[in-house]
């Protein structure tokens, strides 16, 4: 079993809390930060820990074809996977004879990706790997940090996007000033929140009220995207704008459920209303889709797909 | 080193050379001045050896040191080589493996422009010796101001002295300056004339200078490799 440890050796900063993280090769780790935070890590790792962090900032050959891209950095790297192999796998073999600055932003950064995965680093860090880009290259940077995971390598993402953070890490955890804390991803205590959900009454007029600075918004419960859970406190999220609540995420369902809202995950309600696609990933992980103006996915938790799925047969 | 890596680097350059128009262009501009020469010659009469030596140092500083340093800077500017060097070794292979296609680039500039005047004169162990000289020369002062320059619109500023200076030296000749001048006895002492002067004399005192020359270029450059694979 292969790991490395961050620890306060590496990781001595005045804008980092002191924190210990060890990163095996058993599970893929994603870590959640803020950005300046990550860019603070991310420096560190390169100067301290000597680990090189793949950023996609580096150059590739913008005036080459992908194929002739490929081929250099599998020849440079001396990598024994034949070309074609690589570019099926990366999903380049469509784009293969085009330039590089003809290419999509996602093509260009799958074209990062079969780099990093030749240069056979040890261990491979990346950061914000699946930024703004398709759902097809999501798919290409999840099958890939499989296929490296299998070779015994161990791999940390770091994002600052907690759907990111849940959907590629099998090991979450959340760097916040205070430290370092792991992220429950799935299953365990649902039962505790079903135990005492006695259906309260509710009058047909109920508004969500959201704290504002000083004031207190009323929100209609149908303008509401999703709630997402951040320190045990539920944020309402409205157009990539959130709002937080006083209560917590389980008061929060007994509350919406009757306005059609469905505990996806263990930190995320969202709004069947406004959910526009079920994406299955390949690794047997699912998001929602929600239909505003970001498209913004939320996890969905691999026993609640079942669930959503009659929800939606039935309506 | 490793062949392998050299390999890699000299494909992907000859590659990117064929698509990079700036690069493209510039071994055009000997062969065009050979052109040029060639019409402005009295028919049947023989180049004087100063105006080949002219195309000689054109093909140098223009097509040899210029896109050595281009390539580099390149890399710089575009970081392209973050992630591939690891030490001062794989830097060896990657300056190696573009040395070569530069070094193939000059060849067919050179053997082109020289035919089209006059390859009669540079048939001759000693003058091919002193053109290789002249070639690593220019050669290894394009490698060093290649490291450290970040970025391609500071190369032309680079380029600039090691054309006039080392490039057009027999050009000083017709400034039509004092003949004991200081000017014209340092300049006789550059490496183009010192390669002119192989063609008058049997001595090998001249390729000895060259030689004095090749090893200058080769400690700056030295000195300039050492200090950007530290800076790092």
């Amino acid at each position: 079993m292969a790991y490395f440890k961050i620890d306060n050796d590496i990781a001595d900063s005045e804008y980092l809390p002191a924190f210990s993280l060890t990163i095996d090769d058993s599970w893929i780790t994603s870590l959640y930060s803020d950005t300046d935070m990550q860019a603070e890590l991310a420096k560190i790792l390169q100067s301290n820990g000597k680990i090189s962090v793949f950023d996609f900032q580096d150059g590739l050959y913008k005036r080459l074809t992908v194929e002739d891209n490929i081929t250099f950095y599998h020849k440079w790297f001396g990598f024994d996977t034949p070309i074609p192999e690589i570019l099926v796998l990366f999903e380049l073999h469509t784009c293969a004879k085009t330039p590089l600055h003809k290419c999509s932003e996602s093509e260009i950064r799958r074209v990062y990706f079969a780099r990093y995965y030749m240069s056979g680093m040890n261990p491979m860090v990346f950061r914000e790997p699946i930024h703004g880009v398709d759902i097809k290259t999501i798919n290409t940077f999840i099958h890939m940090i499989e296929k490296i995971k299998n070779n015994n390598v161990p791999v940390l993402v770091l994002v600052s996007n907690m759907e990111h953070a849940l959907l590629l890490g099998e090991m979450a955890y959340k760097l916040q000033e205070k430290g370092i804390r792991k992220i429950e991803t799935d299953e365990e205590e649902e039962q505790t929140a079903a135990e005492n959900s006695t259906p309260t009454v509710t009058t047909n007029l109920f508004k969500v009220p959201a704290k504002v600075d000083d004031k207190m918004i009323l929100f209609d419960p149908l303008e509401i995207d999703y709630i997402e859970s951040q320190d045990g406190k539920a944020m309402i999220v409205i157009e990539d704008q959130s709002y937080a609540l006083d209560f917590t995420l389980g008061e929060v369902e007994k509350k919406l459920e009757i306005y059609g809202f469905y505990r996806c995950h263990r930190s995320y309600i969202v709004n069947l209303q406004k959910v526009r696609e079920i994406i299955t990933w390949s690794k047997n992980t699912y998001s929602l889709r929600i239909d505003n103006k970001s498209q913004s996915t939320i996890p969905l938790s691999r026993n609640k797909i079942q669930d959503i799925q009659e929800k939606f047969s039935l309506k | 080193m490793h062949i392998q890596r050299i390999t890699a680097i000299f494909e992907k350059d000859l590659k990117d050379f064929m698509k990079n128009m700036m690069l493209l262009t510039l071994p055009l501009i000997p062969v065009v001045l050979a052109l040029l020469y060639t019409r402005m010659g009295e028919g049947n009469e023989a180049f004087p050896v100063f105006l080949l030596y002219i195309i000689v140092g054109t093909t140098y500083s223009a097509v040899t040191s210029s896109s050595m340093m281009t390539m580099m800077a390149e890399e710089n500017e575009k970081k392209t080589l973050r992630g591939l060097i690891q030490s001062p070794a794989t830097m060896m292979d990657v300056i190696i493996g573009k040395s070569l296609v530069t070094g193939l680039i000059t060849f067919i500039a050179l053997a082109v422009s020289l035919v089209i005047v006059d390859i009669e004169p540079f048939l001759n162990f000693r003058v091919i010796l002193g053109l290789i000289l002249l070639f690593l020369f220019f050669l290894l002062l394009g490698i060093g101001i290649g490291l450290f320059t970040k970025s391609i619109a500071a190369t032309s500023v680079y380029l600039m002295p090691v054309m006039f200076l080392f490039g057009f030296t027999p050009m000083f000749e017709m400034l039509g300056l004092n003949e004991d001048s200081i000017a014209l006895k340092v300049a006789d002492a550059l490496p183009i004339m010192q390669a002119i002067e192989i063609h008058h004399t049997t001595s090998w005192i001249p390729l000895g200078i060259i030689a004095v020359w090749v090893v200058g270029a080769a400690l700056s450059m030295y000195v300039c490799f050492k200090k950007t694979m530290t800076d790092e």
